[in-house]
């Protein structure tokens, strides 16, 4: 064989883990599946499991790259406390258009500001007024069962590590 | 003719006006500077009993308003467990803002009197006129109150959050802001913000010029989800 | 271009790239815009998620679902989804999705304690069919049931009653929509003789006030929140009302904010209409025209097994239904027991927002809609509270007209379209007919070609019922389809466990993930879900939406209608049916229950040729004819003319879902009123024609307790509900990384000074205990929800941590829903 087809053929190996992992191959090549699959501890009616103490929210204020285009970003900040209410939304105090250049936060989505018609608003459209509907913190857990999701860059092998996430 | 004073004023008068006869100058020295002394911590401890949160939240009004709001809040438990009480933010430490500030209490005896945030909706009436008497205390002393806890030297900025390290670098150590500016709402519900710009806008320096709310207004127009 | 050496090559150095992070020179560039490889195909389908029912535009690239949005063109939504819906298209990529059946072996052989072992669809049927069979021999048709879903797509509701009603005989199908919406059903019957809202989502635009009776819309029904914020937010006049046990995020919209006592939203209702009718603002002209009163029975009992001490003492456990007629002046002094004062005294809400409260329903100027979900349907007087709640919009005339609209929410995607339209319950068939009225089944029997006489007319068992059979060894085939009960029932250690793990009894479970209702059955079968199959919902409004197979379900996974109609074919009439019937109708002896039930000349009419080209249809394909067409037609028949008329069904795979009755091509927003309703004739009015008189019946109920209240012992509430992150029990929400990563287990919500008297704070570990059962979890005392003294809250979402294992099985003795809300906990540290 050739180096540059040994070459090759180690390259491509990475790509084979994935498949390997995957549970209809556990299926055929490990014995019978077990329902409590090795990605998540067995969960019986009969289990009292202890309590796993309440995770830390993350808040590095980093952005998280999004699955696809209209996936909702989640919020990589602290929201401890913060008021949205009929008195106030704490949240448009930073992201809403004309207080961006202040606090340097990201504006929120021009959607935002499209009314139920179709029509673009001179301000926040209030039907999106409770921004906690669609956007979420996350805590520091990793999820117990991984998902396959793969992003369409991913579909069509470009390069990209968003929406591959486990 | 001339004036003298009434009869049963008369003897008490004459007592205090003329010299001692039994008592020695010692004795009285001495004794009128206990009492004093004694008059003064007793004054002082029923002042500081003012001062506790156990006091202020005997009224029902505080205790299940402005007290209930708290107790989710970062000033009532946190990571390290140091919190606030009532007047740590609402009674200036120093003396003479202090007994001027309880002299403005009176009003508050008339109002628990007269019952005039006795129910939860006549304090959700007045808790945007209450909410501007301390913002305005705040605003001006500089936020002193919180200034006896967070004291902008001693922060850490490596230890903050991005964006406030950032904001506090840019705002609070260059003086241009105060605490209460941007950090209203810390500690209780926020009143209807109709006008009052976040602090770190540029509008918030500016108290003549108005903000219009940041929502769109009504639609105008025949309403299209009208019944035909 | 490459030769293959060369292709093989770049293949793995951009894969080894993509690994290592690094970008590629020329070929980056053009990655990052959309070539025609990043061309997506876009078709519209309802979110898989809740009984709000927006629309999505889902977007597959080579078999999967690449990406997903509102779709603008839905009404309901007009391009909006809440957190879940955005992330639909992770919902079917959990790693763990069950792709083979899988039953539990010893020795080569079903064995009850065996281990779970991968079998074909032909052994894993011809295990199922043997148990049906013995059961069916041993005990009849009552030993046999199933527990079916408002997740089930309309045909598979239908397929499912066929088989059961007509294949086996016996009414023993109930769905869980049971444990949500029954009591509203119930109600919705009593009052206008028929099921569902008579307005639709587009009061949100008209009304005056909004009430939320008990349910956080904030949370369950975010879309239908986000009109109501539009509404409230634009214009200043609007009130919002909102009433519930504890302080949730719906109270951030809230004008008149209330939280009562638990179980005394009773007394607010009859408070309610005492105040209108002693303030003189009845709607006499209305009332007159369209209301009869009637005195409902009480002291009705708690649904409980009937040797329980709550029911021998019930004066009237065995006929809760009764009632009498009444005059208008016998209800208005009914009700005048229930003043402000006493009314406060009992909920503990102050007199001033009872009275603002009583005032959106009386000021006549006011437009007013009521909605209400959980707080009220799972409730142990919870047909009585909605019966309340149509009291006062019927008095007042506030009724099928835009804004004023006593509206009960949905949970489901399809409790409405599926468990009640066509009628999944142990006592209703399709158009709201029911199993005990014999013109019903005769009905019922000729448009399903089956013999005269051979619909079962007992009322089978119910949902919670269901569960006590089980254990007790009466029920011994129970087949669970696309629902979790072992997490969701109420009381699960002590009546729903027992019956699952009885070695007599063979329990199948559908579902296309490993709950913890798989792992306690015997036999499980991968289930193909959402757009992996040709589907039909329908919402809280009344809306039928359609959607197409998008993709192919992973492994061995088949839909649910699949399984029914595949299972169908193991049984021969002779096998279940009785031997007197199939000797007056020989011409059905000897054939399937596939021939009778779908091969009947109107389902299998439609031939593979009218499927749209441009999807796959793999349930036709395996039967040769266009089965959802096929059923979905017969099932139309039913209610077609009756008021319940559907469109065909070609239409609706072309618009975004049709509110019926749609009648000559156009729906319906308001039923029961002239000009909006084509059933009521010029002149009429207001008609509710369910009804004989054509009146709507107000009902007269007391105050009573919850079966259970906190006492020495068990010192605390505990209502159990939703969170907006996750649906359900979280089968399929758990497995999305960013929705579990938000909120990743179920914590018991408590107040500050509660958890302190307790020597407790927030992250304490703790046990929830209760009579029956105990789970342990975390303590939060500064979350989205903030209870009262005395009142705990925990979610049920979470397959770790298992709340309804303290839960009580009271239910309302009219629906038979159980009450999730009320029952008595204490919290200790562990």
């Amino acid at each position: 064989m050739r180096r540059h087809h040994l070459v090759a053929v180690v390259a491509a190996l990475p790509c084979l883990v994935p498949a390997l992992l995957s549970a209809q191959n556990t299926a055929q090549t490990t014995g019978p599946a077990r329902l409590d699959s090795p990605f998540r501890p067995p969960v019986n009616f009969t289990d009292n499991n202890a309590a796993p103490p309440i995770p830390a929210d993350v808040t590095d204020d980093r952005r998280v790259a999004r699955n696809y285009p209209e996936q909702p970003p989640v919020i990589p900040h602290n929201i401890r406390d913060y008021q949205i209410g009929l008195n106030n939304n704490q949240c448009l105090t930073c992201h809403s258009r004309q207080y961006t250049g202040a606090s340097q936060a990201p504006m929120i989505s021009i959607t935002h500001y499209v009314d139920r018609e179709g029509q673009t608003l001179g301000a926040v459209s209030p039907r999106r007024y409770f921004c906690l509907e669609c956007h979420v913190p996350q805590t520091q857990v990793q999820p117990v069962v991984p998902n396959t999701f793969k992003d369409v860059d991913s579909m069509i092998s470009r390069p990209s590590d968003g929406g591959d996430r486990r | 003719m001339r004036w003298t004073l009434p009869d049963f004023l008369l003897r008490p008068w004459r007592t205090i006006a003329g010299p001692s006869r039994y008592l020695s100058l010692g004795f009285l020295t001495l004794g009128g500077f206990a009492a004093g002394v004694m008059f003064w911590g007793g004054f002082n401890t029923a002042l500081e009993i003012t001062n506790t949160e156990k006091f202020c939240t005997s009224c029902h009004e505080m205790r299940d308003n402005v007290y209930e709001e708290l107790k989710t809040t970062i000033h009532f438990t946190n990571r390290s467990g140091v919190r606030a009480t009532c007047p740590d933010c609402h009674v200036p430490h120093n003396w003479t803002d202090k007994i001027a500030r309880k002299m403005q209490a009176s009003k508050e005896v008339w109002g628990k009197i007269f019952g005039t945030i006795d129910t939860r909706d006549k304090f959700v009436e007045k808790r945007r006129e209450l909410a501007e008497h301390e913002w305005a205390r705040l605003k001006a002393n500089n936020s002193l109150e919180c200034r006896n806890c967070h004291s902008a030297e001693s922060m850490d900025i490596t230890k903050q959050g991005a964006r406030a390290s950032r904001i506090h670098q840019q705002y609070l150590f260059t003086g241009q802001r105060t605490c209460i500016d941007c950090h209203k709402g810390i500690a209780h519900r926020l009143p209807d913000m109709n006008g009052v710009p976040p602090g770190w806008s540029e509008a918030s320096n500016d108290t003549n010029e108005p903000i219009t709310r940041w929502l769109a207004e009504a639609p105008t127009g025949p309403n299209p989800h009208a019944a035909r | 271009m490459l030769d293959r050496r060369d292709f093989i090559r770049a293949q793995a150095v951009a894969a080894a790239a993509a690994a290592g992070g690094m970008s590629l020179p020329a070929m980056a560039q053009t990655s990052m815009i959309a070539g025609e490889d990043a061309q997506l195909k876009w078709s519209k389908a309802p979110c898989r998620f809740c009984g709000t029912g927006c629309g999505v535009m889902v977007a597959t690239k080579d078999n999967r679902v690449v990406a997903t949005h509102g779709d603008m063109q839905a009404e309901v939504n007009r391009g909006l989804n809440c957190v879940k819906g955005y992330f639909l298209s992770k919902i079917m990529y959990g790693q763990d999705r069950l792709t083979q059946p899988l039953l539990r072996m010893r020795d080569g052989k079903y064995h009850k304690d065996g281990e779970f072992r991968p079998v074909t669809w032909d052994e894993a049927f011809d295990e199922m069919a043997r148990q049906w069979k013995r059961a069916l021999k041993e005990k009849g048709p009552d030993a046999v049931g199933m527990f079916g879903s408002g997740q089930w797509t309309i045909w598979e509701g239908y397929a499912a009653s066929k088989l059961m009603r007509a294949g086996f005989r016996t009414n023993n199908l109930d769905p869980n929509a049971r444990h949500c919406m029954a009591s509203a059903a119930v109600a919705f019957i009593r009052t206008f003789g028929m099921d569902e809202p008579m307005g639709c989502y587009d009061d949100f635009e008209h009304a005056d006030a909004f009430v939320l009776w008990g349910s956080n819309m904030a949370e369950m029904h975010p879309i239908l929140w986000t009109r109501i914020t539009d509404r409230r937010l634009a214009h200043k006049h609007v009130k919002v009302a909102v009433l519930s046990t504890f302080e949730h995020r719906s109270f951030e919209l809230a004008d008149i904010p209330m939280i009562f006592e638990p179980g005394t939203d009773l007394a607010i209702l009859n408070f309610i209409a005492n105040h209108i009718i002693q303030t003189g603002r009845v709607n006499k002209e209305f009332v007159e025209k369209h209301c009869n009163f009637r005195l409902g029975q009480k002291d009705i009992g708690y649904g409980l097994r009937p040797e329980n001490v709550l029911e021998v003492r019930a004066a009237n456990a065995k006929d809760p239904t009764d009632s009498k007629p009444m005059s208008f002046d016998e209800f208005a002094k009914f009700v005048s027991d229930y003043t402000v004062e006493k009314a406060a005294e009992l909920s503990k809400v102050p007199k001033e927002r009872l009275l603002a409260l009583a005032e959106l329903y009386a000021d006549p100027k006011t437009k007013v809609m009521s909605l209400w979900t959980m707080g009220f349907n799972q409730h142990v007087r919870g047909v009585w509270v909605n019966h309340m709640v149509y009291n006062i919009h019927l008095l007042t005339g506030k009724i099928s007209e835009p804004g004023n609209s006593p509206f009960s929410l949905t949970g489901q995607p399809s409790a409405c379209g599926t468990a009640r339209e066509v009628g999944t319950f142990a006592h209703r068939l399709p158009a709201d007919m029911q199993v005990t009225n014999p013109v019903h089944r005769a009905h019922t029997e000729e448009v399903w070609k089956i013999p005269k006489g051979l619909l079962p007319g007992k009322i089978g068992y119910h949902a919670v019922l269901m569960d006590r059979m089980l254990k007790d060894g009466k029920l011994n085939a129970f087949w669970i389809m696309v629902n979790n009960n072992l997490q969701a029932a109420p009381n699960t250690n002590n009546e729903t466990y027992p019956g699952y793990r009885n070695p007599d009894n063979f329990i199948v479970v559908s579902d296309a993930y490993p709950t913890v209702t798989a792992s306690a059955a015997d036999l499980i079968l991968p289930a193909a879900m959402w757009v992996e199959k040709e589907g039909a919902y329908g919402n809280a409004e009344r809306r039928t939406h359609f959607w197409h197979q998008l993709v192919t379900a992973p492994g061995e996974a088949r839909s649910d209608l699949w399984q029914i109609m595949e299972f169908s074919k193991r049984f021969t009439t002779d096998e279940v049916w009785p031997a007197d019937v199939l000797n007056a109708n020989p011409q059905y002896v000897g054939k399937t229950l596939f021939d009778v039930l779908f091969r009947n000349g109107t389902v299998d009419r439609f031939p593979l040729s009218e499927i749209d080209p441009e999807y796959e249809n793999r349930e036709s394909k395996a039967f040769g004819f266009y089965v959802q067409k096929g059923l979905f037609e017969e099932y139309a028949s039913f209610g077609r003319g009756h008021g319940h008329d559907l469109a065909p069904f070609d239409t609706y795979h072309q618009v975004r879902g049709l509110r019926w009755p749609v009648v000559e091509g156009k729906e319906t927003r308001w039923r029961y009123r002239e000009g909006l309703d084509p059933f009521v004739k010029e002149g009429e009015g207001v008609k509710f024609y369910g009804n004989p008189d054509g009146k709507a019946n107000v009902f007269a109920f007391p105050y009573e307790p919850p079966a259970e209240s906190p006492d020495k012992d068990f010192d605390l509430w505990l209502v159990t509900g939703r969170v907006l992150e996750h649906w359900h029990s979280g089968s399929m929400t758990m497995r999305v990384p960013e929705l579990y990563r938000a909120m990743p287990m179920a914590l018991v919500y408590m107040h500050p000074d509660d958890a302190q008297a307790r020597g407790l704070r927030r992250g304490s570990e703790v046990t929830v205990m209760s009579r029956r059962g105990e789970m342990r979890t975390r303590v939060e005392t500064r979350g989205r929800n903030r209870p009262p003294r005395g009142v705990v809250f925990v979610p049920w979402f979470d397959s770790a941590r298992l709340i309804n294992k303290c839960t009580l099985d009271a239910t309302d003795p009219i629906s038979k829903q159980t009450d999730f809300k009320k029952c008595a906990v204490k919290v200790v540290a562990v």
